[in-house]
């Protein structure tokens, strides 16, 4: 055990394998056999507990996919590109009749606006399922949702609405964590009131004459609630994301980003015009030999040293169920004199016990984050994004932010909103009821993740993350999945290509304290059904210790626009 | 009868290496000693790490020092402090305590404070709640949201419309779904900022001709033409795109909307129109500048506005073709990574647009007083 940076020792966090014979190949490397036996060998949950960097254990497992299955998922999406090559030679020879859109008559010596093979995959795979997304509701999307039934006679080209509509479907798609999402109580009547008395708009920015009285309160809350010292609310969380980094980050810095940051924070890094590296998800070996190749060697042929380091991570994952190790970013950030910018869209309100998000989760010091990002839209039941941070991070966000100067402000009853759910979480409103919807998410959290595993289902991510991907990695099953819990009166997200890699797509629960004990019953009776009916059941059943991704020598991609 | 030819062969082998000259046999004794040397020497590394001792590198992580996070930013910043504004931004503002008159707000046709659009904007709010709890695709599409683009795509009198949730978002996801990485834009110098990011975002050829100068246009349309000529093949796959606003921001000027579609037929290039301040303000219906210069709305491939101006809400939209507005479904940024408009605001803009389309007058009052201004 070598030395922690920071001074501690720790036992490195394992990570799950379950296939122990062959040497696995995932995400671009093979794991060593041997090692993945000496640790497989009977141990039920590893426990990482170091000296002081982890407080609390932290199991996070990423079952491997099995090697009948990998070759079976390649073989069926090989059949799909065929019929795919065969459908479109098809339609181009008149023979089968082309349903989508086509150009003008008037332009069609223009240059063509898509190129046919970007659009390969929507045409040929995406439409055959697209009946499991964009489905239509017409309620409150809380713990039960009406959806509107809507069938195609041609193959998902089009959709007709039949006018009917599926009650009480037990909604396990929608992020709604702490069961906000209500069109009664509290929080809907405070909104109404500001509704009432400032009107829905606000017809300008934030500089110019759209600061209303509530949002300065909004932001005081903001920053009391997260325990920093100023904080700045903006009207949508993307935007948040993409219009900020700009403003800290510039050409002649760095940024290193997860393997698996959104798509949001991507655009962020991008416009920026700094440098970008990747490193590998979660694992904290390859950021360590990141921050200190970079540091080292400086910029890239000139040798310059960097102007800033800026860390980009999120809060949990939220297509993998992973939650950042932030104790060990911290510890890396302090010794490297990086930056941290932390994305809690996901972690705010849903994770530790005041429900005040990642950090709170691991009994850290908000101020060790330089940058804390988040949205409203998951855990308040409003929308829009916010940063804290201290107070000259502010004073410079308000003076030199794009969204300041160039875009709308929120709108007065979603800041009402926010202000009511916020207080009602940190107990201001006199009542315990936020605490005990932190409360009961948790609860809910540990017995939805610990019955699927137990019925076989291979589950990513971490033991206490409210999103829950069920893996499912062959396409026909996608649609299967989606379909078959639709008729069992249960509506579930599922994601494939291009959201997650190509074989592993996956149906993904987002869990609310608004669930209760008999829907989540319900639920997994569902789906334990399902899952037999499409032998969905892949684990090996080994609740298996965490294992770090040995990483690759060969390492870093850097991007540099 | 193998082994006598194999035999053979090795015979003349042997007598041809008696037979060569010496520097013939050092020469390749030489190269084949060459050749082992390179193959067990250690492999060369393109990027060279750096022969640096353990000990210089943990110097040089000690040694270095990043610049401050942000710079200190003075207490009497211009910027710095924003005006409070108590109460609802109508006509009449209360701006840090001293009441106003309101000719900073985009509140162009006073519906910020209409009750009819507050009465939609509560029922909604009464049956959905206030936020939408997820992105288009994941059960974040409500009726109000169908509604709404259907309602605007009539209105607009196009095929179809798409929102968005953040009326910034929508011009700067929509170039970038479009436009790539070797295509031509050709955008009018007096952009807005959003125009710019989608630009920036999009990682196109931008080439900016002088602001609301049909002339330069040209011109650099032409310099295109002859570019093309020298290279077709490339010609065929690289789409232009003209990116115009039909009110500027920056200016207050209007787009010389005819020209500009005379232009994109002769160098075929397609227009994207920017209407978030002439959208419910210019043409006889509000329908913008197509309707005030009388084009056919086809003509347009795709125009975009935001909902935050003369609808006095909030999000934005794009309307055309669905041939063009469809492919934003998949591959609009803001649209497929963000949660969608909450559905008071989306009852509200539907309440808004029923109010212009009752009364068509509504568009000509901030015209009149525009004049009476000026």
């Amino acid at each position: 055990m070598r030395p922690e940076p920071g001074g501690c020792c720790c036992r490195r966090p394992l990570r799950a394998n379950g296939c122990v014979a062959n040497g696995q190949v995932r995400n671009g490397y093979v794991r060593s056999s041997a090692a993945a036996a000496a640790a497989a060998a009977g141990q039920v949950h590893h426990v990482t507990q170091n000296g002081g960097l982890y407080k609390k254990p932290f199991n996070e497992a990423f079952e491997e996919t099995p090697m009948l299955v990998a070759v079976l998922t390649y073989v069926g999406y090989g059949v799909l590109t065929l019929f795919g090559y065969l459908r479109d030679f098809l339609r181009y020879w008149r023979i089968e009749k082309c349903h989508y859109a086509t150009e003008r008559e008037e332009q069609k010596d223009f240059v063509p606006l898509y190129q046919d093979f970007e659009n390969f995959y929507t045409r040929n795979l995406y439409m055959r399922i697209r009946d499991n997304w964009n489905r239509p509701i017409c309620s409150v999307p809380g713990a039960r949702m009406d959806i509107m039934e809507r069938q195609s006679h041609d193959y998902n080209w089009s959709f007709r609405y039949t006018g009917n509509t599926i009650k009480g479907v037990i909604n396990m798609g929608s992020y709604n964590y702490l069961g906000f999402a209500r069109n009664t109580g509290s929080c809907q009547e405070a909104a109404a009131k500001v509704l009432e008395e400032y009107g829905v708009g606000v017809c300008s920015t934030r500089q110019e004459i759209g600061n209303l009285d509530k949002h300065e309160e909004l932001e005081k809350l903001v920053a009391s609630f997260l325990g920093v010292e100023a904080a700045m609310a903006y009207g949508m969380g993307f935007a948040t994301n993409s219009m900020n980094i700009p403003a800290l980050v510039s050409k002649g810095c760095l940024i290193l980003s997860d393997e698996l940051n959104h798509a949001s924070l991507v655009l962020g890094a991008r416009l920026s015009g700094a440098t970008i590296r990747v490193f590998k998800h979660n694992n904290m070996q390859s950021l360590e030999k990141l921050l200190k190749d970079a540091i080292v060697c400086g910029q890239p042929r000139t040798r310059r040293p960097w102007k800033k380091i800026l860390i980009l991570v999120e809060g949990i994952y939220s297509m993998e169920g992973s939650i950042v190790r932030l104790p060990e970013v911290i510890a890396l950030k302090k010794k490297y004199k990086a930056y941290l910018y932390l994305d809690e869209a996901h972690s705010i309100g849903a994770l530790g016990p005041a429900g005040r998000g990642v950090v709170d989760y691991f009994g850290l010091d908000p101020e060790d984050v330089d940058v804390m990002m988040g949205t409203f839209t998951k855990s308040f039941g409003a929308s829009g994004g916010y940063i804290g941070g201290k107070k000259e991070l502010i004073d410079y966000l308000r003076t030199h932010s794009h969204s300041a100067v160039y875009a709308t402000s929120l709108s007065p009853p979603v800041v009402q909103q926010i202000i009511t759910s916020m207080k009602c979480i940190m107990g201001k409103d006199g009542t315990t009821l936020g605490k005990e919807c932190v409360q009961q998410l948790a609860e809910n959290t540990r017995y939805f993740r610990r019955r699927l595993k137990e019925m076989g289902f291979i589950i990513y991510g971490n033991e206490d993350s409210p999103v829950v991907p069920l893996m499912l990695y062959m396409p026909a099953k996608i649609g299967a999945f989606g379909r078959e819990m639709l008729k069992r009166n249960i509506g579930v997200v599922v994601v494939g290509f291009p959201a997650t890699p190509i074989i592993e797509s996956r149906a993904r629960f987002c869990l609310s304290a608004a669930h209760t004990k008999e829907i989540l019953d319900t639920a997994l009776k569902e789906i334990d059904e399902v899952g037999d009916l499409l032998q969905l059941k892949y684990s090996r059943h080994r609740l298996v210790p965490l294992l770090d991704r040995p990483f690759d020598e060969t390492t870093y991609e850097e991007t540099e626009d | 009868m193998a082994t006598a030819a194999e035999q053979w062969v090795l015979v003349e082998m042997v007598q041809a290496l008696y037979e060569a000259p010496a520097y013939h046999l050092i020469l390749e004794g030489i190269l084949i000693l060459w050749i082992i040397r390179l193959l067990f020497s250690k492999t060369y590394k393109l990027q060279e790490r750096s022969d640096l001792t353990v000990k210089e590198k943990e110097e040089l992580i000690e040694e270095w020092q990043p610049e401050p996070l942000v710079p200190p930013i003075s207490k009497d910043h211009p910027a710095l402090n924003y005006n409070i504004v108590s109460g609802p931004p109508s006509h009449s503002i209360v701006v840090n305590g001293k009441e106003c008159i309101n000719f900073a707000s985009f509140n162009f046709l006073g519906l910020l404070d209409n009750p009819r659009v507050k009465a939609a904007a509560l029922a909604s709010l009464k049956k959905y709640g206030v936020g939408t709890c997820g992105p288009r695709g994941f059960y974040g599409t409500f009726d109000v949201h169908l509604d709404l683009e259907d309602r605007l795509a009539k209105f607009m009198k196009t095929e179809e419309a798409i929102i968005y949730s953040y009326g910034f978002a929508t011009i700067a996801s929509a170039i970038p779904a479009y436009s790539k990485r070797g295509d031509i834009v050709f955008v009018d110098r007096a952009a807005c900022f959003a125009i710019q990011k989608g630009l920036q975002a999009s990682r196109s050829n931008i080439k900016l001709f002088e602001h609301n100068d049909m002339a330069d246009l040209e011109r650099l349309l032409k310099e295109q033409e002859i570019e093309d000529q020298k290279n077709p093949r490339k010609a065929r796959v690289t789409r232009r795109f003209i990116v115009v606003e039909g009110l500027y921001m920056n200016t207050g000027t209007i787009c010389p909307l005819p020209e500009l579609v005379q232009l994109k037929y002769k160098y075929k290039a397609r227009i994207f129109l920017e209407e978030s301040l002439s959208f419910g303000v210019l043409g006889e219906h509000g329908r913008g500048v197509t309707e005030h210069f009388g084009i056919n709305i086809d003509d347009i491939d795709l125009i975009s506005a935001n909902m935050e101006n003369a609808l006095a809400s909030i999000g934005g939209f794009c309307c055309g073709r669905s041939f063009v507005i469809d492919h934003q479904r998949l591959s609009g940024q803001g649209y497929c990574f963000s949660a969608s408009l909450p559905p008071l605001l989306a009852a509200a803009a539907i309440e808004a647009l029923n109010i212009m389309e009752e009364n068509p007058g509504i568009t000509f009052e901030p015209r009149k007083s525009d004049c009476r201004l000026h």
